[in-house]
């Protein structure tokens, strides 16, 4: 464990030594044993921990030369590199999760050597310490909300219901479309328009309503960027792409929030996806806090 | 220990009620590892999210429409 002063930081200047790279930080009392077996950024060093001020750094040395900032840009870029980088980075965090309360560091962290890390590190216990405080006997769930693909069930032809909060354009489509066939067709575009910009409306306040609903369970909650409709074709649009941090305890009761909401008529025009539970990554800088808690 | 029991299910990722597929999705895992964090100040050489260096990657993997969700029916998607 006391890697510090040897080998891995002996020859910063090279540029050829190893970098120090930090996965997360945890309170003391992370088991290295649970570290053991992990191959981390690197082939061939093992991942350990290296205590700074009141806490530890889970950290590996890893050759600088992959990590220099050129290299892991175009690292990166590759898909399955970036892949492999995320999945080693988590799978650490998570084994230290397993342990200690940990807080995730993101992914390419990086210093010259553990003195390095260490000052760093260091300079930011203060931090550290109060989140940790705040995430600890606390998890993370991913809520994904998508606007389902099949319509709801109760369709609204194009000619009928669902009209009456549109403003403008309707009062005379009932009386001249079928004798005016531009005037139908202009009608018909409208009323597509109409619709969608309804259930847009709607697919909003469903999301709205989906995360008032689940902050009532969690302590924060953050929403995240909203992933491109491409990257899941198979889904329809995402309306909420959110992350809840929740009381180990109250695992439970957020789910039967979840299938309450998953049931609930007025929902029935979306899906909602639960990942999780996460190692509290989304909240290690904020999130909004639920008033009151 | 804040993720105890839960830590297991995180690596394997099959609970029933995830409804996940089996494996931490990787686009879910990326909002995490890459949007999120702490900037550590000091001697970094490399902090991920606060540096260009992401979007190369990410924009083909994540698209932000972040506060702008109007944005996603701009080409009149199904809803």
């Amino acid at each position: 464990m006391k890697h510090t002063d040897s080998g891995s930081a002996a020859a910063p200047e090279s540029g050829q030594a190893d970098a120090t790279y930090v996965f997360a930080v945890c309170g003391r009392g992370c088991d290295p044993a649970a570290l053991a077996g992990l191959s981390g950024q690197a082939a061939g060093t093992p991942v350990r921990l290296l205590p700074f001020g009141s806490l530890e750094a889970v950290v590996q040395d890893v050759p600088a030369r992959a990590f220099g900032e050129e290299t892991l840009r175009e690292r990166l870029s590759d898909r399955a590199e970036l892949e492999q980088c995320a999945r080693a980075h988590h799978a650490v965090i998570a084994a230290a999760a397993d342990t200690a309360p940990t807080l995730p560091l993101p992914l390419a962290t990086l210093y010259r050597g553990d003195e390095r890390a260490r000052a760093a590190l260091r300079a930011d216990e203060g931090r550290f310490l109060a989140v940790l405080e705040r995430i600890a006997d606390r998890v993370e769930w991913g809520i994904k909300v998508y606007a389902g693909r099949r319509r709801p069930s109760t369709p609204a032809p194009p000619h009928q219901a669902s009209r009456p909060r549109t403003p403008g354009g309707r009062e005379s489509r009932a009386v001249g479309s079928a004798s005016r066939p531009g005037h139908a067709y202009l009608e018909r575009v409208r009323g597509a328009r109409d619709e969608r910009e309804q259930r847009q409306e709607a697919g909003l306040a469903a999301a709205d309503a989906v995360d008032r609903a689940l902050r009532k369970v969690a302590v924060a909650g953050r929403r995240l960027r909203s992933h491109d409709p491409a990257l899941n074709p198979e889904h329809g649009v995402q309306l909420l792409n959110a992350a809840y941090l929740v009381d180990q305890e109250r695992a439970a009761e957020l789910m039967g929030a979840i299938e309450q909401l998953r049931r609930s008529p007025e929902h029935r025009g979306i899906e909602l996806e639960v990942t999780g539970p996460w190692v509290p990554y989304s909240f290690v800088e904020g999130g909004d806090p639920v008033a009151g808690r | 220990m804040p993720v105890g029991e839960h830590a297991g299910e995180v690596t394997s990722w099959e609970g029933p009620e995830s409804g996940a597929p089996i494996g931490v999705p990787l686009v879910d895992l990326l909002d995490r590892v890459l949007a999120t964090g702490v900037v550590v100040s000091g001697d970094l050489v490399l902090a991920i999210a606060e540096v260009p260096l992401v979007r190369i990657s990410l924009n083909a993997l994540l698209s932000s429409v972040n506060e702008r969700v109007a944005a996603p029916w701009g080409n009149g998607g199904p809803l």
